[in-house]
């Protein structure tokens, strides 16, 4: 028999309208690197969250050492050995390190800290595993790779032995990416047990033991991934033979319609620039792609480009003009779209119905309104119009609440409001987001139809997939600066990944636009 | 001299309450609750508190262990103070309601039940309950006459001391304490400002925060009694805004205990000022003003909205503030 | 769309229903509260709070008198909750909308229309401090507005105290504490009563109610059916997503609150202009500004539903006044207390209620898509049973 340290046995998870766990079972060995494997939305954090008490199952076991167990909250997952590096840092910002490593697992007397104490134990940790920190800084200070290690330290200062990792490489850069790698190889050396959770094959052929997929809520087998390659765990993880390349044919480029002249821009914090002295064009009928890790600056040079954001330096230039003071509102009337990186946070007013929703750049317009009242009928009609051309489906039309559509109508209403706009440029940001594979080609097919059709296209995307498929021209992005400019026909993901963790740069670029 | 012990004196007096209502605003919202009911917990508070001291009176007994009575009151007021909070905490933080409208429904509760419970004991149309004056401490307290000519110290303390002043300093420190010093304070912070990570490590979000909102109305029940001691005139089922003043004080002190220590004081002052305005000789006097001494009375809301312009931008407001936490939402 | 219509009916049939049921729950506390403070006129006094109001036609006007303030202030904070704005503002707005009015009325002498006009702009000026502050120095509006409720009442009493034609003595009445009597300074400046004073037999009655129920049409159109409307409403709802449709959502804000204190200061004209009343300087502010809070509460901002709700407070306000000396008329708002109470809690039962609407249609929708999606779900499962 098999030394497994937990056992999770035919888990079955219902949220309301949706089957996320559907008997699911994974068998964690003990010390050993264990991957779950899907894409977004097949269930793994949210097996994860019922492992670590945070969902209560309605079906199915959990067995810690071969004895079944009840993890109804946090605490129990704790008592357990088991701690959770969630893919959003569980991190209070203004708290410093120390304090968050702590933090429910305090050492006191008579209610009062002794910080003294459990310092002492973090840096016997820190040492012990090679995690570099500094106990006083606070957390808003410090790097992302930086929170990573503080997460992991606040597991194993718990003395947990069973270590999930929740996609924790989505915000960390190519090196910072190698030493966590390392960083789990260790952890499991010393004993203990690891859960990994990633839709990255490489990394997953890289550190894991074995490998449970999951796809669409349900389990499709658990290998050795020794023993398999990246083609078969892709064709377990999304179902049939991929074909990477999306069809398009050569670009046409045109006359430039977007141009960007040494743009500085202030980040939130107005300590630092999060743009640096950015130039570049964008023609129509043509794709540019903005690649990078997320954070170096691509939010902020879109709110820039778009009117969100004040420049500091620098224009930008639409069709000659120069827009870099214009409102976003007179920069949308000359033909600038938007697909924004949050469908929430921007993209859509939930409380709003779909209708509205489709005319939120619209409303003003004489097709809409007669001497500042809204004609609803018009409003109706075209929603009808967008929504069938379109295929967005919703529980009752244009008058649907969109807060109850799905994701990924609601993005793809974004997308029809954004495209039937007729623009002249653009500028999509993250554009298939956490949507499925069926969407996401909708959505590809869609963008090249625009470039096709002779519009200008700047594409943000942190997909290298998508980044390598979509585009005709990237430039990557790094630390607010452009490192580089790549044909994505004669350049590597490799090469690509090498620039955008900024190991390197090419000047020409920069000096050949000026 | 004389005047300006005076000045001293009344400040200490009137920014008591501040403070301890401030600090109460100060640990709800650290824990992630806004307390807009301050005002209807001081009333409440001061209520039970003024009632005891009235019950204590009529009884006989107060006058005889007078400080005795008053700390037995200022727990009282205290506790009521804290179960009345019990409301905003159960819409807050339960049943996830509106804040800001469970709030303004205590706030309207309040000084409506105290006109009604005093009109009740006291007969009709008695709404106002009198202070007995034997809660002032005096010099005979510390076994000595008052001076022929009280010097600037005596003048100082004694001219108007209650107890409510000393435990406020007492409760101010405690608050620095508890806030950054204890497993409580470390807890409590992190719900205010990311709850998710404070449930992540198990911590129950929903037990601070009733932790949080019961120790603001705690110390705005005393807050209450403080206030209308000060006030000199009784309870008039009222507590002039002040409720609301201390949330300005709050966030004018950064939600931090000594800054709002500074804040109570700063406030207290250009309000004593403006009572003060016609015997203070450098102060211009407005003759041909009638009542000129509401221009006084606006300098401390002027100058707050002064304050808040420059300190607005970097403020340190807690970042969960006001916002309910879902337990099932991460 | 057809389909439209039963949606939107259905969330406004729902808020009213849990208006009412706020409603019904608070007068039986209040019920309790008679038993516990008085229990041998419990009975009379429960009696009287509900059927005062109807009982005589000066009563009837009473209740008319007072809702058309009550409607103003209620509308001035529904509106800027509307916009994601909660005007606390609402008894400085009122104070300078009635000085405004009493000094055009009292002072100047100009006509009724004209005084109430002011009283609009002089509410609209103490609206624009907390939408400014908001929007420029993103101080949260509901600090700004109680200060600037107590600024606006030491200022108001500061410069009425000092204009001495405002004041009551100089009409030869005794005292200075207080403003001219309309009636004896500017007849003309009084709201027409037109015939209804005698149709109601009571001095109280004037077209005001008319006058605010017809503001509160307006702003019902205003929040619906215009462009403007769509703005602001989208400003409250999600101000970033306004932002990036282009709306000046700084701006809006600004007016948001401008147009809400118009609203506060009309009923401060309204109430002065009446001539029963003549403004006192005294310290406390208003508790007209504050009652339109559970006005608004109560008729989940929807401006018809505030018509409504004005005119049940001011109901049971005046079946309250009844109540004496049996028991304090502050009954009444501890009756309101616990309809504010229980309105807070009710936002959450209709969602609740939505919630589970939405939750049984999505599982439709769902079981349909999986359906169609049944042949891919075939192949995922085939491996598993392949493993086992």
């Amino acid at each position: 028999m098999e030394d497994y340290i937990i056992e999770m046995l035919h888990i079955t998870k219902e949220f309301p309208g949706l089957k996320a766990n559907d008997d699911i079972t994974l068998q964690l060995r003990r010390g050993e690197i264990h991957a779950l494997l899907g894409e977004n939305g097949a269930g793994k954090s949210t097996l994860m969250n019922v492992l670590f008490g945070l969902y209560t199952p309605e079906g199915g076991e959990i067995k810690k050492n071969g004895k079944t167990v009840a993890i109804k909250d946090p605490n129990t997952a704790t008592e357990l050995g088991i701690g959770m590096v969630h893919q959003h840092f569980q991190l209070v910002h203004n708290f410093t390190v120390l304090q968050n490593i702590i933090l429910g697992a305090e050492t006191v007397r008579g209610g009062f800290l002794r910080l003294e104490e459990s310092r002492k134990k973090v840096m016997e940790l820190s040492e012990r595993y090679g995690l570099k920190i500094d106990t006083d800084a606070l957390i808003e200070d410090i790097t992302v790779g930086m929170q990573q290690r503080v997460e992991i330290l606040k597991m194993l200062y718990r003395d947990n032995e069973v270590l999930i990792f929740d996609e924790p490489t989505a915000m960390l850069t190519p090196q910072e990416i190698d030493e966590l790698m390392q960083i789990m190889k260790n952890l499991s050396a010393e004993g203990k047990s690891i859960l990994f959770i990633s839709h990255k094959l490489n990394e997953i052929k890289a550190v894991a033991d074995r490998c449970t997929v999951l796809r669409k809520g349900k389990c499709v087998g658990t290998v050795e991934t020794a023993s398999a390659s990246k083609e078969d765990l892709s064709e377990m993880m999304v179902g049939r033979r991929v074909d990477f390349a999306v069809a398009k044919e050569e670009a046409k480029p045109g006359q430039t319609v977007l141009e960007v002249k040494q743009l500085n821009v202030t980040g939130k914090s107005h300590l630092k620039k999060a743009v640096k002295n950015i130039s570049f064009d964008v023609k129509c009928g043509e794709i540019v792609c903005i690649a990078g890790i997320d954070g170096n600056g691509q939010s902020e040079l879109v709110y820039a480009l778009t009117g969100l954001m004040n420049t500091e330096s620098g224009s930008v230039l639409f069709n000659g003009e120069d827009i870099t003071k214009e409102s976003v509102r007179k920069r949308n009337m000359k033909g600038l779209a938007h697909i924004p990186e949050d469908r929430h946070e921007y993209g859509l007013i939930l409380d709003y119905s779909l209708a509205q929703n489709l005319v939120l750049k619209k409303y003003f317009f004489d097709d809409f309104q007669k001497n500042g009242f809204i004609d609803f009928n018009a409003v109706d009609e075209y929603a009808d119009k967008l929504i069938e051309k379109y295929d967005i489906r919703s529980s009752s039309g244009a008058s649907s609440s969109t807060r109850s559509m799905s994701g990924g109508n609601q993005q793809k209403a974004i997308v029809a409001r954004e495209l039937d706009y007729d623009p002249k440029l653009l500028i999509a940001v993250q554009p298939t987001r956490g949507m499925d594979v069926g969407a996401i080609e909708y959505i590809h097919k869609q963008i090249i139809a625009q470039r096709d059709a002779g519009k200008a296209i700047l594409l943000i995307s942190l997909e290298l997939d998508e980044v390598m498929n979509l585009s005709d021209r990237i430039l990557v992005i790094y630390e607010g600066e452009i490192v580089g400019q790549l044909e994505p026909k004669s350049t590597t993901v490799q090469e690509l990944g090498l620039y955008m963790a900024g190991a390197k740069r090419s000047d020409v670029l920069t000096e050949g636009r000026e | 001299m004389r005047i300006a012990a005076d000045l001293l004196g009344s400040t200490i007096l009137f920014g008591v309450p501040l403070l301890l209502v401030a600090l109460g605003g100060m640990f709800a919202e650290r824990s992630g609750v806004i307390n807009l009911a301050l005002e209807g917990i001081m009333i409440i508070g001061a209520l039970a508190g003024c009632l005891f001291l009235r019950s204590a009176n009529l009884g006989g007994w107060g006058v005889n262990s007078p400080q005795t009575a008053m700390f037995i009151a200022i727990i009282i007021a205290g506790v009521i103070g804290a179960v009345f909070s019990l409301l905003l905490s159960f819409a807050a933080i339960n049943l996830k309601a509106n804040q800001t409208i469970g709030g303004t429904a205590l706030n309207q509760f309040a000084p409506a039940f105290a006109v009604v419970l005093t009109w009740a004991i006291q007969g009709q149309g008695q709404t106002s309950i009198t202070i007995p004056t034997w809660v002032r401490i005096t010099q005979a307290n510390f076994g000595f006459a008052q001076s022929a000519s009280p010097g600037f110290f005596e003048n100082l303390i004694f001219k108007s001391f209650y107890l409510t002043t000393p435990i406020a300093f007492i409760l101010l420190i405690a608050s620095y304490v508890i806030l950054y010093k204890t497993k409580l304070g470390l807890r409590l912070r992190s719900c205010g400002e990311h709850p998710q990570a404070a449930a992540s490590v198990g911590i129950s979000v929903y037990k601070m925060r009733y932790i949080g909102t019961t120790i603001s109305g705690f110390l705005g029940g005393i807050g209450g009694l403080a206030f209308t001691v000060a006030a000199g005139s009784g309870f008039q089922s009222t507590v002039a805004g002040y409720g609301f003043l201390a949330l300005a004080v709050m966030i004018f002190g950064n939600w931090k205990p000594l800054s709002i220590f500074g804040a109570s004081m700063f406030f207290a002052f250009f309000k004593v000022i403006s009572s003060y305005s016609g015997s203070i000789p450098f102060l211009p006097k407005f003759e041909n003003i009638t009542n000129s001494s509401y221009i006084y009375q606006c300098i401390p809301y002027v100058v707050t909205m002064l304050v808040l312009i420059f300190t607005s931008k970097r403020s340190q407001a807690p970042l969960a503030e006001g916002q309910p936490y879902d337990k099932g939402q991460r | 769309m057809k389909k439209k219509k039963p949606i939107s009916e259905n969330a406004a049939f729902a808020g009213f229903l849990a208006s009412v049921g706020a409603i019904v729950l608070g007068l039986i506390f209040g019920y309790i509260m008679l038993i516990v403070f008085n229990p041998a006129f419990a009975n009379v006094g429960i009696i009287k709070i509900l059927s005062t109001g109807f009982s005589t036609k000066e009563k009837l006007a009473k209740v008319l008198y007072q809702a058309a303030p009550l409607m103003m202030t209620g509308l001035s904070v529904g509106f800027a909750m509307k916009t994601g704005l909660f005007n606390i503002g609402g008894s400085g707005q009122y104070l300078v909308g009635a000085f405004f009015a009493l000094i055009c009325g009292v002072v100047l002498k100009l006509p009724w229309y004209i005084c109430l006009f002011a009283s609009m702009l002089g509410g609209c000026f103490w609206g624009v401090f907390p939408g400014l502050f908001k929007s420029l120095f993103n101080v949260n509006e509901v600090i700004t507005a109680i200060m600037f409720n107590w600024i606006g009442l030491f200022l108001v009493n500061l410069t009425l105290t000092n204009i001495p034609s405002a004041l009551a003595n100089f009409y030869g009445a005794a005292t200075a504490d207080r403003t001219a009597n309309i009636t004896a300074a500017n007849p003309t400046a009084l709201i027409p009563k037109v015939w209804l004073d005698k149709l109601f037999n009571s001095p109280y009655m004037n077209i005001s109610f008319f006058i605010a129920a017809i503001i509160a049409v307006v702003i019902y159109i205003i929040i619906d059916k215009t462009v403007f409307g769509y703005e602001l409403k989208a400003c409250g709802f999600n101000q970033k997503a306004s932002l990036y449709a282009g709306i000046n959502a700084k701006r809006n804000v600004v007016f948001s609150m401008m147009i809400a204190g118009a609203l506060s200061g009309i009923g401060g004209g309204i109430y002065y202009l009446c001539g029963t009343a003549q403004y006192s300087i005294i310290k406390v502010l208003p508790a007209m500004g504050f009652n339109g809070i559970p006005v608004a509460l109560l008729a989940s901002s929807n401006p018809l539903g505030i018509i409504l709700s004005s005119l049940f407070i001011s109901y049971i306000q005046v079946g309250g006044e009844a109540l004496q000396p049996e028991y304090a008329k502050e009954i009444i708002d501890i009756i309101i207390a616990c309809i504010i109470y229980l309105s807070a809690l009710s936002v959450l039962m209709n969602e609740f209620i939505t919630k589970m609407l939405k939750a049984k249609k999505e599982k439709k929708d769902n079981a349909a898509l999986r359906q169609s999606a049944g042949a891919s779900l075939e192949a995922v499962n085939a491996p598993k049973e392949e493993e086992k």
